[in-house]
């Protein structure tokens, strides 16, 4: 994440599309060095975005360049050939636009938003930079401080982040997910000019990309822009595939971290398919069902039955290689009117049981049609703005492999059955399958 | 034939231009219902959902003494089974239908916001109404949100970035309603009782001191007649004006609050006193422009200087936070221990450029750009447009600030910055609050102001 002053939050699968939005209103071409543009018309407000989604992540680096992916997402703002350092954002924000980025894994996605009539200065400030990105040594020393400063604060200010870090680390051992997104601190204080101009070449050529255009402007305005700006731009050779492929796990993993904190915090994760594999659909729902909305079975259960957490959640990002199921939870101090811990063990316990139950016994057929009610909701809300519209199209044409899928989903979600439930989580929800993690107080200070 | 687009898109491209320098709020309908509850009605028809916003008069400014976080439970404990529902079965048939519905207290006000298919709308208005006219306030619920609380509150100091703004409001408005943390403490919270809760409910919760705004996919005549039928029941006593007055926010020498957060590695800090305006202010809109020069914006000076030029920090920014009565000045941001001093020398010298140098003509006008630029897209969405007509409600302004906004924003000249700036940014007598190590930083301290210490870990702020 590039500044704390937005949050851009990558939606969760389960786009429906009925009513106002149809994939008729997607347009699309591509040009000739391979970039591929969607756009959608919306004329609402007198404002519209450009989404510039990159198919690189940490998931391509290597020991010695970790963290590469994300400070690319910072180094992309200082300076190019015809903009120079602080001009991008100082001529953006001249013109009534604005901006943010985010890396993951497995993309790296830049935000513009502006007044319309913008357009075509954001169009020439992005094909600069992609086509000519200056990577100023001293504003690579700089910004390895901004980062280390933004790696720092990140642990300083979230568990979650310390500890899910840690549980990364040991689910994966040999593909790239292993390491956090940011980096480690050695690699960002070490990577060289010549590793910084080899990734740019590589990730950054336009065939690598994709671009997502909502709101106020018409195709032929995008389309006139982009084969003025983008297309000149030269196609590259297709970057090196990903080859590693994490070897099954047999045996439970777990991992303990320290951290001077008031309750003990607790990470379950499971390895589970890729994106693109027909499951991704129930175990999607199987994540509300554990804790999407207040009387979902971990919520309830742990939350307000037990009263043995004070929050707890559960997910499973978008990612082009196997990725993780995750539950996350935070105790609570004591058991309910007892002077008795909840400590991390019995709360293990309390998860374990009720995930238990639904391996055994499934779920009803009220509570799968409650979440698949809240997966239209939950599109009618990420489709309610032109920028959730732009990230929504994007994630689906990069992790599904076609933007249309999106208006499939509404039938694959439709087509989750209670056995399907009972079967993903019979599945994947082992203990064999899964890394535990524990975050406690630091023992000196845990009396 | 790539000419003649281009040609085009220009053309095209000067007309939204204008357009946008002409955006009004769509149009709405406002009405008192007989009860004093007020109304606001907006057609939205972007998805099939309907968005609610409530504003109640029962924000943490009201909590009693020793009883501090029961305008937050009395908030809460409207979802704690109401009518013939318990808080289990309201739960399980919002979620049903996919309809969020959330209940909250902030410093001034206490408030609801609800968001669920238009289809649904009969469900979730008689659960509404249900909330407003018989909440249950169950005991047990209320004794396990207490006790939870309690530790989120515990938890919430794990991360400085997290009650900083608390600590602020502690240290400048002592003394004052406005000093009360909005989320309580874990003493006031644990002295709370349901007699308390159901006191505070009838005391404040009135319908002439309340509004709920509408917005969403219907026809305007439909819900107005809708909503008179629903609402109309909720009948109460006519609403007992709050009495409190502006706070001094005088203070006699620069101060320093050091928050002793033993592992920290990072300081997290504040840095501010007495400005801004109210929103009602005929300058309200001018001083968010020349907070967006400072640090409201990626290439504000504030972040260009501590993180663009030198690294010291992931992100640099300044705010006004206004309440109906007082408003603050500050500058936030956060730095490794060690590079703690350098950080906060910076950031003073670049306020002191403002109050000297002040803003030149180019740097003026791109943010007066950037705010034009980024101003629709806050009134975008059904939730967004909601929770702006209750702030009419809440803090006395109307559309004419959203319909003249780009007109006032144009008006601001180079010489009325520096005088606004003189008048409503604060240069000297300034307060502190750092959140760090204070083993490291504790010399340091003293250099800015008097100081005073205090460990993360004691109770409340």
């Amino acid at each position: 994440m590039r500044t704390l002053l937005f949050l851009v939050v990558l939606s969760t699968g389960g786009l429906l599309a009925w009513g106002q939005t149809r994939a008729e209103d997607v347009k699309s071409f591509t040009l000739s060095n391979g970039m591929k543009f969607l756009v959608v018309e919306d004329h609402s407000i007198p404002n519209a975005n450009l989404y510039l989604f990159w198919r690189v992540g940490s998931r391509n680096e290597r020991p010695g360049i970790t963290g590469i992916s994300h400070f690319f997402e910072h180094m992309m703002f200082n300076g190019a050939k015809k903009y120079g350092p602080k001009e991008f954002d100082r001529v953006m924000e001249a013109n009534g636009g604005s901006n943010n980025a985010y890396t993951t894994a497995d993309v790296t996605v830049y935000t513009d938003w502006f007044q319309s009539g913008a357009l075509e200065t954001i169009f020439d400030l992005e094909a600069d930079r992609i086509a000519n990105l200056a990577i100023d040594p001293s504003m690579v020393e700089s910004e390895r401080g901004v980062v280390l400063s933004e790696r720092s604060t990140g642990l300083e200010n979230s568990n979650f982040r310390t500890l899910f870090e840690q549980v990364q680390a040991a689910a994966y051992t040999a593909h790239p997910y292993h390491w956090p997104v940011i980096g480690y601190e050695s690699d960002i204080k070490a990577w060289t000019q010549a590793d910084l101009e080899a990734y740019h070449r590589t990730y950054y050529a336009p065939n690598n990309g994709l671009a997502v255009v909502v709101g106020d402007v018409t195709l032929a305005q995008v389309e006139a822009l982009a084969r003025k700006y983008i297309e000149p731009i030269p196609a590259q050779p297709a970057p090196e595939p990903v080859r590693t492929v994490e070897p099954e796990q047999f045996g439970e993993r777990r991992i303990t971290v320290y951290k001077d904190i008031y309750s003990p915090n607790l990470a379950m994760a499971w390895h589970v398919p890729a994106t693109r594999h027909p499951d991704f659909y129930a175990l999607d729902l199987l994540s509300s069902l554990l804790t999407g909305g207040e009387s979902a079975r971990l919520t309830k259960g742990l939350v307000y039955d037990q009263q043995v957490a004070t929050s707890v959640f559960a997910f499973g990002d978008q990612n082009f290689d196997p990725g993780l199921f995750t539950v996350y939870a935070v105790a609570s101090s004591t058991l309910p009117n007892s002077e008795t811990p909840v400590t991390p063990q019995l709360l293990e316990a309390a998860i374990d049981s009720l995930l238990a139950d639904i391996r055994q016994n499934g779920v009803t057929e009220r509570e799968l049609q409650k979440v698949k009610n809240q997966k239209l909701i939950e599109f009618y809300r990420s489709v309610e703005d032109i920028n959730g519209r732009a990230n929504a199209l994007g994630t689906y044409e990069l992790f599904f492999g076609d933007y249309r899928k999106l208006y499939d989903a509404p039938s694959l979600y439709q087509q989750v059955t209670v056995d399907d439930i009972r079967r993903v989580a019979a599945t994947y929800l082992v203990p064999t399958n899964r890394t535990v993690g524990y975050l406690l107080p630091t023992p000196t200070t845990q009396n | 034939m790539q000419k003649r687009f281009a040609l085009l898109a220009a053309g095209l491209g000067l007309a939204t231009a204008l357009a946008a320098q002409t955006y009004k709020l769509p149009a709405y309908e406002k009405f008192v219902l007989p009860s004093g509850l007020t109304v606001y009605l907006m057609e939205h028809h972007e998805v099939p959902m309907i968005s609610v916003s409530m504003v109640f008069d029962g924000g943490a400014v009201h909590d009693p003494e020793g009883k501090s976080g029961l305008a937050a439970a009395t908030a809460e404990a409207l979802r704690f089974g109401a009518g013939a529902r318990s808080k289990a079965q309201l739960d399980e048939e919002l979620d049903f239908t996919g309809a969020s519905l959330v209940t909250f207290a902030g410093k001034e006000s206490a408030g609801l916001r609800a968001s669920f298919a238009a289809k649904d709308q009969a469900l979730v208005f008689g659960i509404l109404k249900d909330l407003l006219i018989a909440p249950q306030f169950d005991a047990t619920e209320l004794t396990n949100y207490l006790a939870r609380t309690r530790d989120e509150l515990g938890q919430a100091k794990e991360s400085p970035r997290s009650v900083i703004a608390s600590y602020w409001n502690a240290f400048v408005y002592a003394g004052h309603p406005y000093a009360k943390p909005t989320g309580g403490t874990p003493e006031g919270v644990g002295a709370i009782t349901r007699a308390d809760v159901a006191a505070f409910y009838t005391a404040r919760y009135r319908a002439g001191s309340s509004a709920i705004a509408i917005v969403g996919d219907f026809k305007l005549a439909d819900m107005k007649r809708q909503v008179t039928e629903w609402l109309g029941g909720w009948k109460t006593p006519k609403p007992e004006k709050a009495t409190y007055s502006a706070p001094a926010l005088s203070f006699e020498g620069a101060r320093v609050l050091l928050v002793d957060k033993p592992d920290a590695r990072e300081t997290t800090f504040y840095i501010g006193g007495k400005g801004g305006v109210n929103f009602t202010s005929p300058d309200y809109v001018s001083l968010s422009v020349i907070n967006t020069v400072l640090g409201g914006r990626f290439t504000s000076w504030l972040n260009d200087q501590l993180r663009v030029n030198s690294g010291l920090t992931y992100g640099a920014r300044s705010q006004f936070a206004t309440y109906r009565q007082g408003s603050t000045f500050q500058i936030s941001t956060f730095t490794k221990v060690s590079s703690t001093e350098a950080a906060i020398d910076l950031a003073l010298v670049v306020l002191d450029s403002l109050h000297r140098v002040g803003i030149d003509e180019t740097t003026l006008k791109s943010a007066q750009n950037y705010v034009k630029g980024d101003f629709p897209t806050n009134y975008e969405t059904a939730s967004q447009l909601s929770a702006l007509l209750t702030s009419f409600f809440e803090l006395g302004y109307n559309e004419a600030f959203i319909n003249s906004f780009q007109q006032q924003v144009d008006g601001l000249t180079v010489a009325r910055c520096r005088e606004l700036v003189a008048k409503y940014i604060p240069r000297d007598k300034l307060q502190f609050v750092l959140i760090g190590k204070a083993e490291a930083i504790g010399d340091l301290a003293k250099k800015y102001g008097t100081v005073t210490q205090k460990p993360i870990a004691e109770s409340g702020f």
